[in-house]
Parts: structure tokens; sequence; C-alpha cells
């Protein structure tokens, strides 16, 4: 018998099994913990400054801007997810749907966080709609990003708003219905942005003539980053997506989606991923046959420094490169969910790298003949801070899962449809 | 007809003393900043020190003195900041900064090649009475923001001031010298405006042992060097002559 | 009447429109910018009438010419002179920064008697028991001026007066020793000299006044292979540490074993007797010393010492700088004619005195009085009762009394002649800012105390002084204009460009001047200075108890210096 008191099967979706309630907050404890040790580095970040980090005048971004391109890029499965089945109807991948939403939303809501804590002024953020430049990348990321984060504000209220309790109110489940109705639009508003801030923030690396390990020539304004970040994003955002669709019907021992999913997932991935990889190759021939050497630089001064060898260039290309997307392609190796997952695992780290590949070496490297080459170590409040946004990105999808129909009842029936 | 000011800085008279970084660092009511190590100082005249890596007697050492070269074309810092907080004056060459518009994301940090911009990692603090030596021309920052040489923007001022009181439109050019090159002991920083043909820095910018730094990265700086030592013109471009592995 | 949704999203879509054209958002817009922009806590300057005020800094023996930029009667900035005869505008790194000295947190506002707080009455009652009691010795760091000789004519009464001497100075002592022409009559003519041969002697960084030599040298040295001025420095390489920038700026740098300068300088008057590069008129004695010992010693070749003399000789005048006492470095400027002629060691004063060195032992005083101007870290080994004046607490004192002194352009000086110039020079500090209440200077302590009446204020003697310098007619003021002293119509109208910044100028040294008699090689210790790897510096060279805060800048806030040792910045 059930603990009628202390209980919260109401706002449950009738039919839905949850774990029991005090379960479900023990599974919460940690990660809360986690969330409050870095809300407090956090907080000791915005009181005392900047110094609290570990980030100097060589290293003015570190460890968060590296890990804001990462999850930006691998919550690009939001977007890209909807452009697919909205606009490329591609119905098979509807299951997904809700989770992309739910991701990208706490992915950019994260991001966007953490933002407001590494720049020295928060309070003047909005000088940038204020005074707008329009030759920098990062004004264009900016803009973007933060109509791209109201979309999924948008996208995101309509499942809220499916929550058992929630659907009582009749003018929610109106405001519910027309908010459905506009949703292909703001799929197709969602896939513009970003393309354009997924575009932009590789942009802002490439157009740094400052930087020749950074520097790309391109196309028009735009430097081949540019391109590169938005074909790297749409092929780990996929493979996210299905990493953390497992890790969730692991942990709550279900089948939540139809199994060949994840197949699905996982070839559109790959087959984006070798062509990143190709697109990848190319630009780094040309970069360091032609461009890099035009500007002075030549490619042994890159990685003649231990431990940023060539091996990274190598990992990246090959090892968490074409090894994923063979793995991910291939049909053989794609039946395993083992291998799969591992594939996936492996795209999503090379994507990591190329971000941290570009945020931290450019910087280590140095561009003066008697600049040396410098090191970086992150503070305790750069990690907690981060993990703090690890830990909300799993309590708000744990309460997400809980309490809204994330995923289509297994027997079939739309949850959308069903009555309370 | 507009300025372009710069400077040429003499190598071969430096000695390394580091007048120029206090002088500037008075002028601009820089803090000094107790808890700061040299990745984390604020230095916007910064005096660095390169040797020929040899040893013995042989050795020698140069000391060149690193500010904001106000890059003329494609400013790296300017088209990348968010929110126009740097632009390029046309009247007077000089890369402005404006920190009360500074938002503090640093992008223009990494963007400059020669490291010329610097943070404050903290709020600026002054012993008790202190405030009263700071210079009333030049506002002071808070921490959050990025800072870089702004060439003693506040003395051009008080010259144009000047001169306007005198009635005329042009300053005399002995009014306006930025701090740095008015305290160097052995006249290595020279300024002067690359725009007149007359100014005796602009055709030194012109002679054969002249060179600037990162000329291919194609930012043409207003900071030239100057040095009949090869060595030391060698370090122009970022190819040392001696292809060491170096360590940071 | 019934409020429908459509009346509310009507009149809510309407009142956002309407407030959009009302200036209510775009100020309040405005004032969160402004807002944001001006945090109440960041410190402001003052405003307030700007002037320029000069006067010269006392922070050393240098007397460095200063321009103050003062605002609402403050200090806000600090510049050279560019018309200072010997600074040629010049400042110390660290003179840029002196302005803020006065507010150092260490700056010293309460007599201190041991760890207890103290007054001036308790202080003056301990020194007039202890002038009772037994002879004073009275240590000044910055002699010849107008303070100076309110101490030594105390002294000459109850005590003993010594003068804590830089390296400019007791490097001429062994001429004062052979010549009888005290030391501090004598100069450098790095003017006219065409080589300089630096034993250790940091001139590019830390020797001299500021501007000086560093000037000459880049005028007339720098960047060339083959410069008018060769600047050749002798300076031990230690492993570990960099060498000075006098070492590697230098023409050329001659490393050698540490505590070799006395050998080398024995060597190379050996090659330049031996071989006859020296005229004989200038000769001086043989040095004891062979050649092999030499270079054994020096950890030099043979050739390599034999090629030195060669070339320091190339192009004369030559000129050797210790930077310490060492008389073989001095026998061997002996050697080479460089005493008493252009271009070498000059007489620049007719009447000076012979200042007894701090470094001698204090013998039996009953107390020590220490000014305000000799250097924190000078301690002198006495279990006298110490009566310490200092503007500011350096910190680790073993002083019994520590008595505030006026700061940094607080208290009216002269400016006596520098230690190494080659002129003889004159000049006044006039008082810029309002001392703080509760301080005195050494000088105004000995005469309010009232035990010597024959004592004169500081104020009266430097009028004094000014009033001979009128009478005498001889020299030029350099102000505004150069004015030769005999056209100056009365001794007010001297003093008032004195007091606004002018510098008296004394007559070029005469070469025929003085004459060393030295029979013998003087016999020599190792050089204890050049044993240790810290090498001098502005840094080293900075007397002040404390650093101004801006020296962070070259320290800690960058690694253009090491930080020096026993500072408590």
């Amino acid at each position: 018998m059930a603990s009628t008191t202390f209980t919260d099967t109401r706002w449950i979706a009738r039919g839905e099994e949850r774990t029991s309630l005090p379960q479900f907050l023990l599974w919460l404890a940690p990660w809360a913990v986690v969330l409050a040790l870095g809300v407090y580095a956090a907080g000791l970040c915005l009181y005392y400054g900047l110094n609290q980090t570990n980030m100097d005048n060589r290293f003015a971004f570190g460890l968060w801007i590296f890990l804001d391109l990462g999850i930006i890029a691998l919550g690009a499965g939001a977007f890209f997810t909807g452009f697919l089945v909205y606009i490329l109807k591609r119905a098979e991948l509807q299951p997904i749907l809700n989770t992309a939403v739910v991701v990208g939303f706490i992915c950019y809501s994260g991001a966007v966080a953490i933002l407001m804590v590494d720049v020295g002024q928060p309070l003047r953020a909005w000088f940038t709609f204020w005074h707008p430049n329009t030759h920098s990348m990062l004004t264009e990321v900016t803009f973007c990003i933060s109509c791209y984060l109201l979309v999924l504000c948008l996208e995101y209220v309509p499942i809220l708003l499916r929550n058992r309790q929630l659907r009582k109110l009749p003018s929610f489940l109106v405001f519910e219905h027309q908010l459905h109705k506009l949703v292909p639009v703001l799929a197709g508003v969602g896939t513009l942005l970003s393309f354009f801030h997924q575009g932009s923030l590789g942009g802002l690396y490439g157009v740094l003539r400052g930087r020749p390990f950074a520097f790309r020539e391109g196309f028009l304004i735009w430097p081949s980053t540019f391109f590169l970040f938005i074909l790297s994003a749409i092929a780990s955002g996929p493979s996210f997506l299905m990493l953390v669709t497992a890790a969730v019907e692991k942990v709550t021992r279900r089948r939540l989606v139809p199994p060949e999913l994840f197949q699905r997932l996982g070839f559109i991935s790959g087959v984006l991923l070798a062509i990143y990889i190709a697109a990848k190759s190319i630009d780094t021939l040309i970069w360091l046959n032609f461009t890099s050497p035009s500007v002075g630089f030549a490619p042994w001064q890159y990685y003649n420094y231990k431990p940023f060898g060539l091996p990274i260039l190598f990992a990246e290309i090959v090892l968490f490169g074409l090894l994923p997307a063979f793995l991910l392609t291939y049909r053989r190796s794609a039946k395993r969910r083992g291998l799969l997952l591992s594939a996936a695992a492996l795209a999503c780290v090379g994507i990591l790298l190329n971000r941290f590949v570009l945020t931290v070496q450019t910087l280590a490297l140095p561009t003066l003949a008697f600049d040396e080459f410098l090191h970086y170590t992150p503070s305790w409040q750069e990690v907690a801070s981060f993990g703090g946004v690890i830990g909300y990105g799993v309590i708000g999808y744990s309460l997400s899962y809980r309490y809204l129909p994330l995923f289509a009842n297994p027997k079939g029936d739309d949850p959308h449809v069903s009555g309370d | 007809m507009n300025a372009r000011y710069g400077m040429v800085i003499d190598l071969d008279r430096c000695t390394g003393c580091g007048a120029c970084m206090v002088a500037c660092a008075s002028e601009n009511n820089v803090p000094s900043i107790p808890q700061a190590t040299p990745r984390t100082g604020l230095t916007p005249m910064l005096v660095r020190r390169v040797s020929n890596e040899m040893e013995g007697s042989a050795r020698r050492e140069v000391f060149i003195p690193i500010t904001c070269m106000h890059c003329e074309r494609e400013t790296p810092c300017v088209s990348v900041c968010p929110q126009q907080a740097v632009e390029v004056d046309k009247a007077t060459g000089i890369v402005m900064q404006m920190p009360q518009r500074c938002l503090g994301c640093r992008y223009c940090m990494t963007a400059c090649p020669y490291h010329a911009r610097y943070f404050n990692w903290w709020d600026p603090a002054w012993p008790a009475g202190m405030e009263k030596s700071l210079n009333p021309g030049v506002a002071v920052r808070m921490r959050g923001v990025v800072e870089k040489c702004n060439m003693c923007h506040a003395r051009l001022h008080s010259a144009k001031a000047k001169a306007a009181a005198a009635g005329r439109r042009e300053i005399d050019p002995a009014d306006y010298v930025p701090a740095c090159a008015e305290a160097c002991p052995t006249a290595a920083i020279r300024f002067g405006n690359l725009a007149d043909q007359n100014d005796p820095v602009s055709q030194e910018a012109h002679s054969p042992d002249a060179f600037r730094f990162l000329t291919r990265l194609g930012t043409e700086p207003k900071l030239y060097y100057k040095s009949k030592e090869a060595w030391v013109r060698a370090l122009a471009e970022s190819t040392s002559a001696n292809a060491e592995v170096k360590h940071g | 009447m019934k409020v429908t949704r459509r009346d509310l999203l009507l009149w809510g879509a309407a009142g956002a429109a309407g407030l959009a054209i009302t200036p209510v958002p775009w100020k309040l817009l405005d004032d969160v910018s402004i807002w944001s922009q001006n945090w109440p806590w960041i410190p402001q300057p003052t405003h307030g009438p700007v002037e320029v005020k000069q006067s010269f800094c006392t922070l050393c023996p240098n007397g460095c010419g200063m321009r103050v930029r003062m605002a609402a009667g403050w200090p806000v900035g600090i510049a050279g002179v560019a018309s200072h005869p010997i600074t040629r505008g010049a400042l110390c790194p660290l003179g840029y920064g002196a302005h803020q000295l006065n507010w150092h947190p260490q700056r010293l506002r309460t007599v201190r008697h041991r760890t207890n707080s103290s007054s001036w009455e308790e202080a003056r009652a301990a020194f007039a028991k202890a002038c009772g009691e037994g002879p004073i010795a009275i240590i000044d760091g910055y002699p010849g001026r107008a303070a100076s000789s309110v101490f030594e004519s105390f002294a000459q009464k109850r005590g003993s007066y010594r003068a804590v001497l830089g390296p400019e100075m007791q490097a001429l002592s062994p001429y004062e020793m052979w010549s009888g022409v005290p030391a501090a009559g004598l100069g450098y003519d790095l003017e006219n000299a065409q080589t300089v041969v630096s034993f250790g002697a940091p001139l590019l960084d830390g020797w001299g006044t500021p501007g000086r030599f560093t000037r000459l040298w880049a005028e007339r040295a720098a960047g060339s292979t083959d410069p008018q001025l060769r600047l050749i420095q002798v300076e031990p390489s230690f492993s570990g540490t960099a060498p000075s920038r006098t070492a590697t700026r230098a023409w050329q740098w001659v490393p050698i074993h540490a505590g070799a300068e006395a050998a080398l300088a024995a060597g190379l008057a050996r090659v330049l007797l031996d071989e006859h590069l020296v005229s004989v008129s200038a000769r001086g004695p043989m040095p004891p010393i062979t050649l092999a010992e030499a270079a054994d010693e020096t950890g030099l070749s043979i050739g390599a010492i034999a090629d030195l003399a060669r070339t320091m000789v190339a192009r004369p005048p030559v000129l050797v700088i210790a930077n310490d006492g060492n008389p073989a470095i001095a026998a061997l400027n002996v050697v080479l004619g460089a005493a008493g002629a252009p271009g070498g060691i000059v007489r620049r004063a007719k009447h000076t005195e012979s200042y007894a060195s701090a470094a001698a032992d204090i013998g039996s005083a009953r107390a020590v009085l220490i000014d305000s101007t000799v250097p924190w870290n000078f301690a002198p080994p006495t279990n006298a009762e110490v009566f310490r004046f200092a503007a500011w607490d350096g910190g680790s004192c073993t002083a019994d009394w520590l008595l505030p002194a006026p700061g940094f352009l607080e208290e009216l000086t002269d400016v006596p002649t520098s230690p190494a110039s080659a002129i003889a020079t004159y000049a006044v500090a006039p008082t810029l800012l309002k001392a703080p209440p509760g301080v005195q200077s050494a000088a105004q302590f000995l005469f309010l105390s009232g035990i010597d009446p024959t004592l004169m204020p500081v104020e009266k003697i430097i009028h004094a002084r000014c009033a001979d310098l009128f009478r005498e007619r001889a020299g030029t003021l350099q102000g505004q204009d150069t004015t030769p002293v005999a056209k100056f119509a009365s001794v007010q109208k001297l003093e008032e460009q004195l007091w606004k910044g002018a510098v008296w100028i004394g007559e070029p040294p005469r070469s025929a001047a003085f004459r060393c008699a030295l029979k013998e090689w003087p016999a020599t210790a190792r050089s204890a200075q050049s044993m240790s790897s810290s090498s001098m510096n502005w840094s080293k060279a900075w007397r002040a108890p404390v650093l101004p805060p801006l020296a962070s800048k070259l320290y800690q806030e960058s690694s253009l210096r090491e930080a020096p040792e026993g500072r408590n910045a």
C-alpha cells in the first residue's frame, strides 16, 4: 500500500509508472548537492570577482567557454531533430522530440547561466543589444542564442503544460493547443537561428587573425570554422540524444523508444560525422599548407609543445572522428547496442575535443617570437560551477521525465490525445 | 588633417629600467594589486626581457616595451567587441577602449596577438587617503572590464584645451607626450604623428633598422621598433631564429 | 461591466505599445546603464585646480629635478625636468610612483619607544638624558645638506658625525687617501670619457643619477658596433641568476670569477705597464702579481687579459669605475692616468670636507641618532640607545626609538651635488605638501631640544648658503634660461629662482686639480660584494624604507625584475 500523504502521484500522468517519491528524492539528492556547490562557487565568482578563477590575461577564455561551446554543440540535437521531424518530415524521430527539446533547453539555459558568471560585468550584458557591432561574431552569437533560448522556452512550454495537473486548467489546455500549431514555425525559426549561432561560435575563432592557430579563410565573411562547427554540432547532437535516452532507459529500467530509433540516430550522426571529418580534413590541409604559412606561422610551431602534439590532431580526426563515423553507419556494428553507444560517446568526445583545442590550445600557443607556451588549470570554483550546470541538467531532466510525458506511451498511444 | 599617432621604440637604447611602466600606471590610475601575478597583473605598458640565449660573454639581452600597437588595418580587437566598446578614433588613429561599456567578455583579449590587453580581475583599491593621488583626467575603472593603453588620451584632451584657450586649432606637439615617452630616461620611446612627414618619428619609422611585430598578420601596427642588432630584428616575426621548443 | 480576456489582451498590448513611445522605458534603460557604469565603491580622483610645481626628489642623494602635478593641493603625477643639467629629465623608475608614498600603510605618524606608543616629549627627555651621559653618534644618509651641517655642528661638541656613503662615493675613498682631496670633492667625468670600464658597477641601472650615464650611453653607444662611448662591464657570472642589464647591454661583458676584481685590475695594470701602453708620466706602481696568477684567479686566459688591456686604451680617455672602495681598481685608474685628468676622476669643488664613514666602528657612543635619509637596512652594531628617524616603517626595526619624520616633499631642504657628478651643483627643494601633525625631522629635533643653543634652523642655513653663492659670483643658474650668477641683482632674486626649481651649476672641473701619490700597489682582500649573486640595480639603490606601491608593476605584476630581498614593500 502506497503512503497516501507523502506522494505526488497526482502530478504524474495517468497510466505512467514512476518510482516512489522518497526514492526519487534520494536520486535527486546528490545532484542537488552538486548543484548547491555550483551555485556557491558561482556566487563566489559573482561576489569577489573573476579572480576566483584561474583564468588570466593570457588565458582569457578557460574551462567555462570550452564547456559552453561543448554543451551548445551537444544540445544541437534539439533544433536538428525538430528540423528533421517538421521540415524534412522524418516521422520516425518523433518519439525523441520531447527529450530533444528538454535536453536543448537545459543545455542552452545552463550555458547562458555560466556565461552570466563568466563575464566581468553581467549587468551590462544587455549592452550588446543596445550597441551591437555588426562585424563581431559574438554579437551574432548573443542575438541568436538569446532568441533561440526564447524559442526553446516556447517549445518547452507545451510539454510543460501537458503535466496532468496543469492540463486541468482549460486556458492552459487551449494555450497548449495553440502553441502546438506554432511548433513547425518554431522548428523552422529554431533551425535558422541555430544554423547561425552554431556557425558563429565557430566563427568566433576563425576570424581571429591574431591567432593563426585558429584563423581560417572561408566563404565571404564566414571562415571555414563557421561551417565546420555547424556540421560537427548536427553530427554530435543526435549522438548525444542517443546517449541521454540510453541513460534514462538504464536508470528507469524501461524501454522508452523503439530500438530502431537508436540505430537511426546513430546512422544520421555517423553520416554527418563522416561529412564533417572530410570537410575538416580538407580544411586542415588548406590551413597547414596555405593559410597559416601565409601569415608567417609554420605548422611545426603548433605541434611542438608537449602534450599538445600531432597526436591530438590524429585523435580528433581518426580516433574520435573516422572511427565512430564508421561504427555508427556500418550496419553490423550499429546493431550492437554497446558498440553503438560507445561510438556515440566517441563522437561526442571528438566534438568536445575540437572545442577544447580551439579554446584552450589557441591561447596556450605563442604568437610573438619571445612568447612562451603557457599552461592553465581551472580552479575549483570553475569546475564546481560547471558541475552545478550538470546537476541542474540532471535534476531538470529528472523532473521533466517524472512529471511530463516525454516519451510516447509504450503501447503506442500518443499521450497528447488521452483525456486528463 | 587626421593624425596617425604612433611610436618608434629604439630597442638599442632601452635598458629595461621600467620607468615607462610605473609612469604609465601612475598617469592612468592603474592600481597596484597585491594579489596579482605576472599573468594577472595590470600593466598597460609592459617591458619584456628577451635574451639571445647564448652563454657567457656572448649573451645579450634586449628589453622590449610592449603596449597596444594601435593597429590600423582590420584592428583585431575592434572587429570582435560585441558592444562596440573599442573603436578606432579616425582623427588620431588611437584605438580607444571604453571601460564603461565593456562587458568583460574578454573576446578582445583572445584576439590581440600582442597580448596588450589586461583584465581587471580585482576591484581597484588604494590604501586610505591614497585616492587623493589619482590623476583627475582619467576615469578609474571597475573590476570585470578590460583596459589597455589609450596613448594617454587625457593628455591629448589637455593639449586641445590649451590650444583652444590660445585660439589655435592645432595642438602644440610638445604639449601631447604620453607618460611612457616622457618618462623614458634614454629617449628610447619616441612618440609622434606618423601622418606628418616632417615629424622625426615618422621619418624614423621608415629607417632600414625599423620593424614592427607580426606584420604578416596584416594588422598594420603603429608602434615601430628599431635596432641595429640583427638578432633583435629577427624577433619581429613569430619564428625565432632559434627553433628550440620552449615550455611555459 | 465584465472584463473579458479579450479586453485584458487588448489593453495589455495597447499599454505596452503606448509605454514604448514614452520616455519611460528608454530612460530606465539609460539609468540602468549609467548605474552599472559607476559603482559607488570605486574611488574617484580629486577634482580641483591643477598646477605644476617644481621641486627635487630628496629620497636619495642624487636629488633629481622633479615636476609635480598637483590637483587641489595633492600630488597626482610626477615627471622629470628636461632642463636639469645632470638628470636631463630622467628619474629612477620607482620615482614615478613616489607621490603615493605619503599614504603608504606603513607611514609613521606617532613616536614609538620599542613596542609602545610614546611622545615627542618623552623622546626629547630621553635624548637629553643620553646627551648628558655620553657621546652621541649621528648617522646621516645624505651628507652635504643644510640639515647635515646641523648634525655636524651638534656632533662637533657632543660626539661624532658619520655619513652613509653609497658605492659611488665609496669608490672614491682610495683617491682621498692618496691625494688628500676629500672624496666629496671628487667626481667622475663621464661626459668626456670614451672608454668606461666598470667593475661590477650597475652603470645602466642603479648607479649615479638616473639619467646621466644612461643618456650618454644611449646617445653615443647604443646599438653601435663601433661606439663613441665604449662600455666594458666586468661582472661575475652566476648560474641561475641573470646577469645585470649593464652586462648584457654593454659593448663588452667580461665575466670573471666572483671576488676576482682586484686580481683582474692588477693583471691589467701589469699588461699596461709591461707593454708600455700608458704614458710614462702617468705611470703608477707595478702590481705584485703575474699574469698567470691573474688569469688563474679571474678565470680568463692570459691572452684575454692582455687583449682587454689593449682594448681599454685603444680609445682614450678611459675611466675605470669600481662598485666599492676596492683600492686595486682605483690603482688601475692611477696607472691609466685617469686620476686627475679629463674623462677620468676629477676634482669638482675647491672646499669640501671628508666624511667619516658610517660603516666604521661607532665606538663608545651613548646614543646613536639615525637620520631618515639613512637606508633602512643600515643598523649600526651597537648596544647604544638608537633614535631612528623615518617617515615609513620598513619593518623589523631594532631601534629603541622610532621617530616619525617628514615624508615626500614635506620639508624644505637643499640639494647638494650628487655623489658621482663631475660638476658642483646646488638647488633648493621647497615644501610642496603640508606635513601631517606630529612629524619632525632629526635636524628640527636637535634644534628644538635646546641642548645646543648655537644650532641654526635649516631654513636659515639654506639662506646663508644662497647668500654665499651670490657673494662668490661664480657659476650659472639653470632654470627656464641659463643666467650667470654674476648677473643677479640681489640674493632675493637668486633665491626666487632657486625656489622655483633652478639649479646652480659650478665651474667645470680643472684637470690639474689633484694628483695621486701612489708608491706601492695596494694590498687588497677579495671583493666581498661581488661574492653574492645579488647585483645592484635601481631597486636596491632605492633608499626609502618602503617601495612605492606602483613598484609592484615591476616585481610582482610582471617578471621584469626580481623582488628586492629584505623589503617589506
